[in-house]
């Protein structure tokens, strides 16, 4: 079985910054809260008609310029999202449409925080097992349509931003490079620590005027964040040192650490766990705030295009999230 | 190594009358991961595995019981699975097969050896039942599905798939609000008001399509499985409108004793319409231990594939 590395990689922010002291004008909060607790200095808000499947699009477009690949060479699109831009079909869908192919299988990943890996993951094995050569892995998130920019709302809302990131995956002849494993978790248990509730299929109806505009705001996101915070800490170590021993590797063997841009102190917390120098760990939630599906892609090609990673270097992707879910993957480069 | 179909159970609501149609309806406040547990639980039983078997969750729906979360946490947790890890994916009517096709290659790849995939679907309560909505609402139906699959044994094996999507049709059938791309909000009261958030659906184009692309999908499935059309025990074809998986079958020269029609008995169940049907044509003793089936179905997006079992 041969093994899949990433061919091409990109990614888009929309233009419109917004700061911590643009959600001060809006909001009761402070630009040294929203720092102290997560880090975030400011993030990236769409605008007009753009949906998660329109800046999908352009960071598509740029992985596979990067891959030297034509859009007719894809032969599967994967859509990590929790902000479709529309509720039905799937936002591969649209970003089908907006690439201008069709016929080619198309869907989307639904995994939250952990979307990303979790696409990267079935990715891998449509590589690995033959299926497909070339497989489009797109996670892209509209957060800003969906957040209460209230008081009511601040603890959520200032954390995320939008963006997208695409990364396109292909075969890799050296069976000791490219995704060494990647490893999927998920316990429902706690899935309401961190949700959007409504439209909820088990409501009678799903969707009422009292839900978009009543008190409860039961169409935006709620989260208990010390609940997450605890779990994060917890999990996200765990699933990277099972990574790592399904590969006979310690945390010394990482040469970068990209998480999931969630929090700040969350990342930072982990890569001490991990005994990670602060040189060895990635990190740019200051820019754009908690970016979900979205979030790993857009670092991992900064972190390239700064020149952090090498031929032989050793990354490693984390991430954990609502549902909660988390994952792992390692990637010899 | 190959995947076979280990399993399989479904579950549907009551039938109940609304908008003068009998239908399975959930009347309780309850989503698609609670209607999936029996379903899940027939699937072990049939497979003969305990709960801490399974490796790895799939689920497909397009009626998740929360925004997010995906459906598939919520099941993974009322099942009392490990904490394994539980794929949401959306690919509409056609996400059972889709759903194949991942389970398929994790297994291949000796990632796991036994996945759980569910297709269910709550759609009545997000239908319009009035005089509006009613052509469209009385099409479909709520249930669930679950198939067990593990590595083959003997001749059992998914033996050939075939998925397609094509996103340049996406306006034909779809449900536009909640809307991410609405700014600056997804959805308003404004939106309700007007009804946006109750799918439309261009009858004409879809079941051009549909007749199009089914026969043409279930011949690269049979294709990719080696098979010829005569040694296919049951089609199991899933449409949103009966009359399109009827003229299928009439296209492929498919007698009606060997066509299971599902929407013809529940309405669409989008996901859950292929593992409900092949699950009560294996408890009804039509298909069994070395049948071969062929699962076929087309919908939103659009997309649409096909697969043929060897049970």
């Amino acid at each position: 079985m041969r093994n899949a590395k990433l061919l091409g990689i990109g990614h888009h922010v929309p233009p419109r910054i917004v700061t911590n002291r643009d959600l001060m004008a809006v909001m009761d909060t402070t630009d040294e809260w929203i720092q102290q607790r997560t880090g975030i200095c400011e993030r990236h808000y769409s605008e007009g008609w753009t949906g998660a499947a329109d800046m999908g699009a352009i960071a598509a477009r740029q992985a596979l310029a990067h891959a030297q690949l034509t859009v007719e060479q894809i032969d599967c699109v994967i859509f990590a999202t929790l902000s479709p831009d529309v509720d039905m079909p799937a936002s591969a869908c649209l970003l089908q449409d907006r690439l201008g192919i069709g016929g080619i299988p198309a869907f989307d990943v639904r995994n939250q925080c952990s979307g990303f890996l979790y696409g990267l993951a079935v990715a891998d094995k449509f590589v690995k097992t033959g299926l497909y050569d070339h497989v489009l892995l797109v996670g892209a998130e509209v957060h800003s349509t969906g957040l209460d920019l209230t008081t009511r709302g601040r603890e959520v809302s200032v954390i995320f931003g939008d963006g997208a990131g695409a990364v396109v995956l292909g075969p890799e002849a050296d069976s000791q490079r490219g995704i060494l494993s990647t490893h999927l978790h998920a316990d429902g248990q706690f899935a309401e620590k961190l949700w959007l509730e409504c439209p909820s299929s088990r409501e009678r109806p799903r969707l009422t005027e009292d839900m978009i505009a009543g008190p409860d705001a039961r169409t935006f996101p709620k989260m208990e964040g010390r609940y997450v915070f605890r779990h994060a800490v917890t999990r996200f170590p765990e699933v990277i040192r099972e990574a790592l021993d399904a590969n006979g590797l310690t945390p010394e063997d990482i040469s970068l650490f990209i998480p999931h841009q969630a929090n700040l102190r969350i990342s930072q917390a982990v890569a001490m766990s991990l005994g990670l120098p602060e040189e060895r760990v990635f990190n740019n939630i200051q820019r754009y705030g908690n970016t979900t599906a979205a979030s790993i892609p857009i670092a991992l090609h900064e972190a390239l295009d700064e020149g952090r990673v090498r031929s032989g270097d050793l990354v490693c992707l984390g991430a954990f999230g609502a549902g909660f879910t988390w994952a792992a993957a390692l990637i010899r480069w | 190594m190959s995947t076979a179909l280990h399993g399989l159970g479904h579950y549907l609501p009551t039938v109940i009358e609304r908008g003068g149609v009998r239908r399975p309806i959930a009347v309780e406040p309850i989503g698609p991961s609670t209607l999936a547990v029996p379903a899940g639980r027939g699937a072990l039983a049939q497979a003969g595995l305990a709960t801490e078997a399974v490796d790895f969750i799939i689920f497909a729906t397009m009626t998740p019981d929360v925004v997010f979360p995906g459906a598939g946490c919520y099941f993974q947790h009322q099942m009392g699975c490990r904490t394994v890890g539980a794929l949401d994916i959306r690919a509409q009517c056609a996400g059972f097969v889709f759903g194949l096709v991942i389970a398929d290659r994790f297994i291949r790849a000796a990632v796991y050896e036994h996945v759980l995939l569910i297709g269910a679907e709550v759609h009545s309560s997000g239908l319009d039942y009035s005089a509006d909505g009613i052509r469209i609402a009385a099409l479909y139906g709520d249930g669930a599905g679950a198939t067990l699959l593990g590595t083959g044994k003997g001749t059992a094996a998914l033996r050939g798939a075939a998925i397609h999507t094509d996103g340049r049709h996406h306006q034909q059938f779809w449900c536009e609000y909640p809307a991410s791309r609405q700014h600056p909000i997804r959805v308003t009261v404004d939106d309700f008001r007007a009804r946006r958030h109750f799918p439309a659906i261009n009858f004409d184009a879809v079941r051009r399509f549909g007749e199009a692309a089914l026969p043409q999908v279930i011949g690269e499935a049979l294709h990719a499985a080696g098979t010829a059309p005569e040694q296919i025990d049951r089609y199991i074809i899933g449409h949103l409108m009966p009359e399109v998986a009827e003229a299928v079958g009439g296209h492929l020269g498919i007698p009606s004793s060997r066509l299971n029609i599902p929407s013809a008995r529940h309405g669409h169940l989008t996901a859950a319409a292929l593992p409900v049907a092949l699950s009560e044509d294996v408890s009804n003793g039509i298909v069994g231990p070395g049948t071969t089936v062929c699962l076929a179905a087309c919908g939103a997006g659009f997309a649409w594939g096909a697969a043929v079992v060897t049970l």
